[in-house]
């Protein structure tokens, strides 16, 4: 078999950071190879992407040092988010932008554009399309449509599909499936339900930047269970493995003491005057576990936002016995959790950010320490207590975000797609403490993709279509008891 | 959210954008030089027609835009004429002291500064950004690696005021509205600046990887998409101002 792409011990550290990312790496790709490169975050898997295109050193500036590097001479990047890979404002001329870098001339530009379109299935009625209106499971196949242009041999797919719905990933796989039969495809990707079906070998890594097995995907799967799980790597079947050995949701009962929390009627919420969620009539009581479904754009965001009164909003909504009016302070009742932890720091330290609310209230100090050294346990943050909230992992900065918006114990807990993104430890152990905050008597409302996460965990089921809430389904607890121990 | 100031396409729109450019500097470097009031005047209704006529755009968003400009207009001129200097007074109050010198001053003071203003207008109303880019690099030769950062930067625009907004909700969750004081200007302003800046900035950097992962590189011998010439409206823009800015000229020296 031909080699296609090589790297003989490759040795790279990032500036700043106190050890070697990889030391003596070596690996070989061939011809027409589909392989998958597995580990926990942070060990370096995109790196190795980087190094193989040539995009580190050449783009990115990172010293490394390698015996022998053979980087394809045509290949194509398929990046992780879809906002920050586009130059151009529109589908045709971002397409049009890899051509004219190609030296294609003018005349075969609008044709190769439609070609490449059609090839990922993405059929505008209009080509010169705004690329922001466009979704994000569209917006990576524009990706896809705009590397198509170089004719890569080689594929590197950095996860694709990181920020997209279930929805969405499928799109992606298939058309990747699609497109990449004659290709070599190299592809770093966590959630590898779609993935396995054509990939032919696995290269696992562990924490330290090495590799621990190369091999054929049957093999890599059925011997590294163990390894996977301590990674948190969402291998087929870790669902029903987890479902099998926690005694948590087993032993599962509803909150008895019903308090009413939320209480909405003829509720509407407005963006730019829009009308753009309607409910006719929804409550919520203390104890409940509440999943929010629906297609992407429907308005579930929305629904929570119009809660918080993000947005311009009319009609009736009560919280625990009061009606909550734009601009009164019901940061002591109600806490939200964005999907972007990123945008909820407001502190230097991760201590700091979890004590600021307490702080604002003018707590007294030795209640306000006593309640963060708990949360920092609590939440596995103790050893970072000092770091800034951006120098934190995906994971981490999740849980620093929930720990953070719940310190002062509010009532109701809105949560958009929390789960989003993370590996299967920290999803697992995330799902774990909102299920005992609500045993405690917390309502927790979270808006999820995750089936499994509605099958298992809630208690009641609201499914939001065009802008309205069209069903408010109780499920039963005992059904599930049930179907947990099958 | 969506920046979007699209309309009908009118002939301003199809000249040529690097000379559109071009004439409207050559215009404001002219106007620096005009001392005449009725000459000015006549300049300035000459550039307020096409702008009000020919932008495309309905008259309630010319209205709209028009007024900061008109405010500017205003406080200009009347800053100048009631404190200027002269020698025939016309009124005098305390401070205040209007001579016929300061307020005829005043006026071509305040249209200097609208002018500036229309003609930037009407050149922002007119051009979108991607065909300026294109065409400097075509006509003028600008180098595309410059051409192309611009682009890549205006997409970034619409992506922050998002960011912006979701700051602002985050901010509230955690009760940072309740703060008061100077601090909390000093602490608002940090809190807003740091996860835009830091966000900005690795956007950027991401967008500069996938640009160069796409094959961009800095030679200056590449295909365009769109191919910008002149064309007869480029000459009617041309006549437009050398006719009618004569003949206002003559106007004003005649007295009308």
């Amino acid at each position: 078999m031909e080699r296609i792409a090589h790297v003989e011990k490759l040795r790279l550290k990032f500036p700043g950071d106190a050890s070697l990312l990889f030391k003596d790496l070596s690996s070989t790709f061939y011809k027409g190879e589909k392989v998958l490169l597995l580990g926990p975050s942070g060990c370096g898997k995109s790196t190795l992407l980087q190094v193989l295109s040539g995009l580190i050193p050449h783009s990115i500036d990172v010293p490394m040092k390698a015996e022998a590097l053979l980087c394809p001479s045509s290949w194509g990047y398929v990046f992780q988010d879809p906002d920050s890979q586009f130059c151009m404002p529109f589908v045709d001329e971002e397409i049009a932008f890899v051509l004219e870098n190609m030296n294609v001339p003018k005349q075969q530009m609008i044709e190769r554009i439609h070609h490449h379109l059609q090839q990922v299935g993405l059929s505008l009625p209009d080509i010169h399309t705004n690329i922001q209106t466009l979704s994000g499971g569209m917006k990576q196949r524009l990706a896809i449509a705009s590397i198509l242009a170089l004719k890569p041999d080689v594929l590197f797919l950095d996860e694709p599909t990181a920020m997209l719905d279930p929805k969405g990933t499928k799109e992606i796989w298939n058309v990747l499936k699609e497109v990449g039969q004659e290709k070599t495809l190299i592809i770093v990707e966590h959630k590898i339900d779609h993935v396995l079906e054509f990939i032919e070998r696995i290269i696992l890594f562990n924490e330290e930047g090495q590799i621990i097995a190369d091999g054929p995907k049957e093999e890599i799967l059925s011997t590294y269970q163990n390894e996977m799980r301590e990674q948190g790597i969402w291998f087929p079947g870790i669902w029903e493995e987890y479902l099998e050995t926690t005694s948590l949701l087993r032993s599962r009962t509803p909150f008895e003491k019903k308090e009413k929390v939320l209480d909405v009627q003829s509720f509407k919420g407005f963006r730019q005057k829009e009308e753009k969620i309607r409910v006719d009539h929804l409550q919520a009581y203390s104890g409940e576990w509440i999943v929010i479904k629906g297609e992407n754009g429907a308005g579930k965001s929305t629904l929570l936002h119009a809660f918080m009164q993000f947005i311009k909003t009319t009609g009736h909504c009560e919280l625990v016995g009061s009606p909550i009016k734009k601009g009164k302070k019901h940061a002591d009742l109600v806490t939200f959790v964005f999907q972007n932890p990123e945008f909820q720091f407001v502190a230097n330290s991760v201590y700091e950010d979890i004590a600021y609310s307490l702080k604002i209230d003018k707590k007294d100090t030795r209640e306000i320490e006593g309640k963060v050294e708990e949360l920092l346990e609590r939440f596995w943050l103790v050893d970072h207590r000092n770091k800034h909230p951006y120098q934190l992992s995906m994971g981490q900065k999740r849980r620093l975000s929930v720990a953070a918006s719940i310190v002062k114990e509010q009532k109701l807990i809105l949560l958009d797609e929390p789960t989003f993104g993370q590996d299967s430890k920290n999803t697992f152990a995330l799902l774990e403490w909102m299920e005992e905050l609500r045993q405690k008597g917390t309502t927790i409302i979270m808006i999820t993709h995750d089936e499994q996460i509605t099958n298992n965990f809630a208690t009641r089921i609201w499914t939001i279509d065009a802008g309205k809430v069209i069903s408010d389904e109780i499920q039963s607890m005992n059904m599930k008891t049930e179907l947990v121990s099958v | 959210m969506q920046l979007d100031f699209s309309s009908k396409e009118t002939w301003l729109h199809r000249i040529n954008p690097s000379l559109k450019l071009f004439v409207l500097m050559m215009l404001c470097i002219v106007v620096l030089s005009v001392h005449d009031l009725l000459f000015m005047m006549n300049f300035t209704v000459i550039v307020l027609i096409l702008f009000l006529c020919f932008t495309g755009q309905p008259l309630k968003r010319i209205l709209l835009l028009f007024i900061p400009f008109f405010v500017v207009f205003l406080s200009t001129s009347s800053s100048m004429i009631l404190f200027g200097q002269g020698n025939t007074t016309w009124f005098k109050w305390g401070l205040i002291h209007i001579t016929e010198e300061s307020f005829f001053r005043g006026l071509l003071v305040g249209f200097r500064a609208l002018l500036f203003a229309v003609l930037g207008l009407t050149f922002a109303l007119t051009t979108r950004p991607v065909y300026l880019f294109y065409s400097l690099m075509q006509q003028v030769k600008l180098n595309p690696k410059y051409a192309y950062s611009f682009m890549a930067a205006l997409r970034l625009v619409p992506i922050m005021l998002e960011e912006f907004q979701t700051i602002q909700n985050a901010m509230r969750v955690r009760g940072v509205v309740r703060q008061t004081g100077i601090q909390s200007v000093f602490f608002k302003m940090k809190a807003y600046a740091i996860p835009m800046l830091s966000g900005s900035i690795r956007r950027a950097h991401r967008i500069a990887v996938a640009m160069e992962a796409k094959r961009f590189s800095d030679t200056k011998n590449r295909t365009y998409y769109y191919e910008i010439g002149f064309s007869k409206h480029d000459l009617v823009f041309i006549l437009y101002f050398v006719i009618l800015l004569l003949a206002g000229y003559y106007g004003a020296v005649k007295g009308i």
